[in-house]
C-alpha cells in the first residue's frame, strides 16, 4: 500500500509516516505544502491520502476539494486541529473519508488508515481470507489453515496488496506503484522475486495453489 | 449590610412633611375658628348685655329711681344652663341681678379687658361688662347723668363645640388629603422609579453571550439615568472587548497547542510501536526532547504575549528606570548573531547616540531580536540587514529593514496578528510560531510607542518603532 502524507509540521509527518511504514509496511510519500500534496496526489497512484488542513499554499480544504474534482476516488483522512463540528461537516461534505482530531494517537490513526484503504479496496473484515487463506491486516501476521506462515515484510507488502483484491489481474507495474514509495529505485525483477519467495511459502507445501502468474498481464491471488 | 429602599426613604419624607402640614392646618384653623367663633359669641353678649341695659328705666314717682323691668329679660342662648347678668348704678347698687347669680362674682382683671371666663352650675361661662352704659329711659326733665355697669354671661358649651366640630371636621379633611397625596406620591414614586428597574433588568439579561445592554425606552429617557446607562455601556464594552480578546487568545493557543502536542505524543507512540535497540530509544527520546522545547517555547511566547497585553491594558504597573535603547540594539544583534552567521546576513547598526526610554531593557531586546530575527530570515543570503537608531524631539526611533522579498500589501495589516505566518512553510522548519510580532508590537504599545512596517513586494521591508523619550530628569 502507498500512502501520501500532506502536512506541513516536518516532524509529524515524518513521525506518522514511520510509524506508517514500520507497523503498517506501507509505502509513504511525504508533501509539506498544499501545492506539492495535489501534485504528488494527481501523479502518483495512492492507496490513501492523510491531509493536513493548516497547509502553506493550499490548504486542505482546497487540496480535498481539487483530489475530488479531477474524479480520484482515493481515500482520504484529514488531520485536523480544529475539530469543530462546522468544520469537520465542511470537510467531509467536500469529499473526506474520515477525519482525526489532533493530537491524534497514532494506534487511532493507524486503524483507521487501515480501514480506509479496506473499504477503498471493497474489503470489510480486518482479517482478509482468501481461500484457506488468512491475513490479519490489524498485526500484519499470515495464517494457512492456521499455522503462521513467516514473510519478509516486501513479501507481506505483496501478499497483501494481492489479498485485498482476490481475483482480480493486479500487473507488475502496479504492485511496483503502490509497493514502493517516491525515493525508491523501481526494478520490476523484484517483484518477481517476491513473488517466488511467496509461493515457496504458501503453495509449495502441497496445498492448492493460491497464486496464479498470468503471462505478460500480472498477478493474482484466488483461493 | 442594611438594604435602604429609595421608594421608602422618600415615601417617608412625604408622609412626614404631609402630616406636619396637616397639623398645622388643623391647628391655624381651629385657633382662627375659635377666635371667630368667640368675636361673634362677645358681640352676641353685647347684644344681650345692651338689652338688658335698655330694660332700666325710671320709676314714675316723684323722686325717679332706676328700676328693672325683667318680666322683658331675653330667653336664655341656652336651655340647660341660665345666662347670668348683673346691672350695676353708677354708684355700685345692684340696680337687678339674674335669679341664679353665683355668689362670688366673676372678677374681670384688667389684663383680659372686659371680659371673662368662669366655671358656674358644672358649665364654662364666658362673660362680658359694659360700664358706662347711658339709662335709654331719657325724659328731658329728668337728670341724665346716670350710668350703668351691665355685665352679662353665657355658657360656652356650644361655642366649644362648634370649635370642637370644625377641628374635626378639618382634621379629617386633612386626613383624607394626607391619604390622597401619600397615595399620588407612593404611585408616582414607583412610576417614576419603573425605569430604574427596567434597566436592571436588561442589565441582568448580559450574559457571556449577549453583552448588547438594551435599556429601555423610558429607562433612555430619563435624565437621571442616562449617566448610569453610558457608564454601563462603556463598561460593557470594555469588558466584552477583554473577554473576546482573553477567549480568542485562549482558543489560539488551545488551537496552536495541539500540533506541538501532536508532535511530541507521536514521537513517543512510535518509538513504543515495537521493542527497540538502545541507541533507538536514546535519539526516541532525544526527538522527544527536542519536541518539548518546542512545546515549551511556544509556552513562553504566549505567556509573554499574555504578560505584554496586560501592560499595554495598563491593568499592571511596574516600575521602571531608564536605560539607553541603544545598548538594547546591541545585545539583540548579538543574540541573533549565530543566526545571522549561519545565513551569511550582516547586520548593521548605526545611532546618534544613547536613546533614553523608560523601559525593561529585556523586553526592548526581545523586540529588536523578534525583528531582526525576521529581517535576516527573509533576507537573501550574503544580503545585509539595517538596524538604525536616532532620536528626534521627545521621540526616538529604531528602524529594522531588509532587502527581502517584502510583504504583500493585503498581508500588511495582519503580521500582527497572533499565530499569523508568513505565507511559506519555512516558517515552520523554524519553529516559529508566529508569535514574535504580536509580543513585539505589545510591548511596544505598553511603552506608549507604535510600530509600522513599510513594505512593498519586491522591495524589502522596513519596520518602524516609535518609542516615547524619557524626560532628562527621570
Amino acid at each position: 500500500m502507498r500512502v501520501l502524507i500532506i502536512e506541513d509540521e516536518r516532524r509529524l509527518a515524518e513521525n506518522v509516516a514511520g510509524s506508517l511504514r514500520e507497523s503498517a509496511g506501507y509505502a509513504v510519500d511525504v508533501a509539506f505544502d498544499g501545492e506539492e500534496g495535489l501534485y504528488m496526489a494527481e501523479s502518483n497512484p495512492y492507496d490513501l491520502v492523510l491531509l493536513d488542513l493548516m497547509l502553506p499554499k493550499l490548504d486542505g480544504l482546497g487540496v480535498m476539494q481539487r483530489i475530488r474534482a479531477s474524479g480520484s476516488p482515493v481515500p482520504v483522512l484529514v488531520l485536523t486541529a480544529r475539530d469543530e463540528k462546522e468544520s469537520v461537516v465542511a470537510l467531509l461534505n467536500a469529499g473526506a473519508d474520515d477525519y482525526v482530531a489532533k493530537p491524534f494517537d497514532l494506534g487511532e490513526l493507524l486503524a483507521r488508515a487501515k480501514a480506509l484503504i479496506r473499504r477503498g479496496k471493497g474489503q470489510s473484515a480486518a482479517v482478509l481470507k482468501v481461500g484457506d487463506l488468512e491475513i490479519s491486516t490489524a498485526d500484519l501476521t499470515v495464517r494457512r489453515k492456521g499455522r503462521i506462515v513467516s514473510l519478509t515484510a516486501m513479501e507481506y507488502r505483496v501478499l497483501e496488496y494481492l489479498a485485498h483484491r482476490p481475483g482480480a489481474v493486479v500487473p507488475k507495474t502496479e504492485l511496483l506503484e503502490h509497493l514502493y514509495d517516491f525515493n525508491w529505485e523501481r526494478f520490476s525483477n523484484v517483484i518477481e522475486v517476491y513473488i517466488s519467495g511467496l509461493r515457496r511459502k504458501l503453495d509449495d507445501t502441497g496445498d492448492t495453489k493460491l497464486i496464479h502468474t498470468l503471462r505478460g498481464q500480472g498477478y493474482m491471488l484466488r483461493g | 449590610m442594611r438594604k435602604t429602599s429609595i421608594q421608602r426613604r422618600l415615601i417617608v419624607v412625604v408622609v412626614v412633611s404631609q402630616l406636619l402640614l396637616a397639623v398645622g392646618l388643623v391647628w391655624v384653623a381651629v385657633y382662627f375658628t375659635r377666635r371667630q367663633l368667640r368675636n361673634a359669641f362677645d358681640t352676641q353678649l353685647r347684644g344681650r348685655a345692651m338689652s338688658i341695659a335698655a330694660l332700666v328705666r325710671y320709676s314714675e314717682d316723684p323722686h325717679p329711681k332706676l328700676i328693672f323691668e325683667d318680666d322683658l329679660v331675653p330667653p336664655p342662648l341656652e336651655t340647660q344652663h341660665p345666662d347670668l347678668y348683673e346691672v350695676l348704678a353708677g354708684d355700685g347698687h345692684v340696680i337687678a341681678r339674674s335669679p341664679d347669680w353665683p355668689a362670688t362674682a366673676p372678677q374681670f382683671t384688667s389684663r383680659y379687658g372686659l371680659r371673662t371666663e368662669f366655671e358656674f352650675d358644672g358649665a364654662r361661662y364666658r362673660a362680658i361688662r359694659l360700664e358706662r352704659v347711658p339709662v335709654l329711659d331719657r325724659e328731658p326733665e329728668l337728670p341724665n347723668d346716670d350710668v350703668l355697669t351691665v355685665t352679662y354671661a353665657a355658657p360656652t358649651d356650644q361655642m366649644t363645640r362648634a370649635v370642637a366640630r370644625a377641628g374635626v371636621y378639618i382634621a379629617l379633611g386633612s386626613a383624607l388629603l394626607l391619604l390622597v397625596t401619600v397615595t399620588l406620591a407612593v404611585w408616582g414614586l414607583r412610576r417614576g422609579l419603573r425605569p430604574l428597574a427596567e434597566l436592571a433588568g436588561s442589565a441582568a439579561l448580559i450574559s457571556t453571550t449577549n453583552w448588547e445592554l438594551n435599556p429601555s425606552e423610558a429607562a433612555l429617557s430619563t435624565s437621571e439615568l442616562a449617566p448610569l446607562t453610558q457608564a454601563m455601556t462603556a463598561m460593557l464594552d470594555g469588558l466584552h472587548r477583554a473577554f473576546t480578546q482573553q477567549r480568542e487568545f485562549l482558543a489560539n493557543a488551545a488551537h496552536e497547542l495541539k500540533t506541538p502536542v501532536a508532535i511530541l505524543k507521536s514521537t513517543l507512540q512510535s518509538l513504543l510501536q515495537r521493542p527497540r535497540a538502545a541507541e533507538e530509544y536514546r535519539a526516541g527520546l532525544e526527538q522527544a526532547l527536542e519536541d518539548m522545547a518546542r512545546l515549551e517555547k511556544l509556552l513562553h511566547s504566549m505567556l509573554r504575549l499574555a504578560r505584554a497585553e496586560q501592560w499595554a491594558a495598563g491593568s499592571t504597573r511596574r516600575d521602571l528606570q531608564t536605560i539607553d535603547a541603544a545598548a538594547t540594539c546591541q545585545a539583540a544583534i548579538e543574540r541573533l548573531a549565530p543566526l545571522a552567521q549561519e545565513r551569511g546576513v550582516t547586520v548593521e547598526f548605526s545611532s546618534n547616540g544613547a536613546l533614553p526610554i523608560r523601559a525593561d531593557g529585556e523586553d526592548l531586546e526581545l523586540v529588536w531580536a523578534n525583528l531582526l530575527e525576521n529581517a535576516i530570515r527573509f533576507s537573501p543570503a550574503d544580503d545585509r540587514v539595517q538596524l538604525r537608531v536616532h532620536s528626534k524631539g521627545a521621540r526616538g526611533y529604531a528602524e529594522v529593514e531588509d532587502n527581502g522579498p517584502g510583504i504583500p500589501k493585503a498581508e500588511l495589516s495582519r503580521i500582527f496578528e497572533r499565530f499569523h505566518r508568513a505565507d511559506s512553510s519555512r516558517a515552520r522548519d523554524t519553529g516559529s510560531y508566529g508569535l514574535g510580532l504580536a509580543i513585539s508590537k505589545a510591548l511596544i504599545e505598553a511603552y506608549g510607542g507604535t510600530i509600522t512596517p513599510e513594505s512593498r513586494s519586491g522591495r524589502g521591508t522596513r519596520m518602524v518603532v516609535e518609542l516615547p523619550l524619557a524626560e532628562a530628569n527621570s
